[in-house]
């Protein structure tokens, strides 16, 4: 068995390492030692089998899994609006409108379901999420979003709840009560939508208030960012 | 030029431009996918490896050195997480059981030679760290300065543990006389 300085020159020569000299060395040695001559043929069908082996194809999944497991843009908490103290005014106000039309709607009883009111908005289409308050506490838990599309202004809800939950719509257009948008089994599930015919061009707030039993169980205040 | 398109893509990423992460992920996913298929050979779970390497990247690509060449680190982070992966699988299973993945990826059919087969039983039964070098330089045509700075250990040491690996392929493949 060639030592280990004449192995380096045998894997230096396969690897395309070696300089003249050693190049020269390497000849010299091989031309006496049979068994190295050998060794060296072995070790260079073996790399170049090596090489030649095919690089195997990802699963085409594999990108969409990928692309799928990255998180996601961090959303606001779903309190963090309040704190701001230039909310604190117009809060106080759509919670006072909030609190009348809770009142207001439900002496008047539950409006339409929520399949009436979404129509065929679960269509494919393009959509941009404007504001998303998580909520992460309480009875009902996940998300509610404000989302702009062909059709204009919508507020989704991708909520779980023990109990049914009804949305109160306020400060888009007349108080409007959006019986059972909170899925009652398992986790918070496709999102529900509902467009808001009556937003106005120049709107920025919307605030929704969530019902379990009639009664507030959480809420959340939505905004359209300013146009840059 | 790559690299420079790497660099690129890194910035928009971190710009917060996610569809430049995703144009990361179509580049380097197959090299990825083949450098945790190649140690663990099991497709499923080489999917895993993958999967979070690309997470950790984006996770952790504040951190990314732009000095260094793009490839060389998202190769480490796969080289790790294969390594890591292997590590847990054999703390579960004894390592006879260590069968490689029986279900054939399309390459084991384009392969299907004996000398191919060979080689791959070859790779599974040599330790995890020459495994890794042969990966590297054989599969990923990567140079020696390029293992180095994936491997974190001086070229001296990644070329001795390429020539043991070589040895052992070379005395396996003698015994099934394929060389």
């Amino acid at each position: 068995m060639p030592d280990t300085e004449f192995l380096a020159l045998i894997h230096g020569e396969i690897d395309g390492e070696l300089d003249a000299r050693q190049r020269a060395d390497l000849a010299r040695r091989l031309l006496s030692d049979p068994e190295a001559r050998a060794l060296r043929e072995e070790l260079q069908s073996l790399c170049s089998a090596l090489d030649a082996v095919r690089d195997v194809e990802p699963p085409t999944s594999l990108s969409t899994k990928i692309l799928n497991a990255l998180p996601r843009p961090a959303e606001r908490p779903a309190r963090a609006p309040w704190a701001a103290p230039r909310w604190r005014y117009a809060a106080l106000v759509a919670g006072l409108c909030a609190g009348g039309a809770v009142v207001f709607e439900t002496l008047q009883g539950p409006g339409p379901a929520i399949t009436e009111v979404a129509g065929t908005m679960a269509a494919s289409r393009a959509t941009a999420t404007l504001d998303s308050v998580r909520l992460s506490e309480g009875p009902v838990t996940g998300r509610v979003s404000l989302y702009r599309d062909a059709a204009g202004i919508g507020v989704a809800f991708e909520l779980a709840a023990e109990h049914p939950v009804d949305a109160l719509i306020t400060g888009a257009g007349p108080p409007r009560r959006v019986p059972d948008v909170g899925r009652t089994a398992g986790p918070a599930g496709a999102a529900a939508e509902v467009p808001l015919t009556f937003w106005a061009a120049d709107q920025r707030v919307v605030t929704v208030t969530l019902l379990m039993a009639g009664r507030p169980v959480g809420s959340a205040m939505l905004h359209v960012p300013a146009d840059p | 030029m790559r690299e420079d398109d790497d660099s690129t893509l890194v910035r928009r990423c971190l710009e917060g431009h996610r569809n430049a992460f995703e144009q990361l992920v179509q580049r380097y996913q197959k090299p990825v996918f083949n450098v945790a298929w190649r140690t663990l050979h099991d497709r499923q779970d080489a999917m895993d490896v993958a999967q979070t390497t690309f997470l950790k990247a984006f996770e952790h690509l504040s951190s990314y050195d732009a000095s260094y060449r793009f490839y060389s680190w998202i190769y480490r982070i796969a080289v790790n997480e294969s390594l890591n992966a292997l590590s847990a699988r054999r703390s579960s299973a004894p390592i006879n059981d260590q069968e490689p993945d029986e279900a054939p990826g399309p390459d084991r059919q384009l392969e299907g030679e004996q000398t191919g087969r060979a080689i791959e039983e070859g790779l599974m039964r040599i330790s995890p760290e020459l495994r890794t070098v042969v990966i590297l330089r054989h599969f990923m045509h990567l140079s020696y300065e390029d293992m180095a700075d994936i491997l974190a250990l001086p070229a001296k040491t990644v070329k001795s543990r390429l020539y043991s690996a070589r040895q052992a392929l070379r005395e396996h493949l003698l015994q099934h006389e394929m060389v």
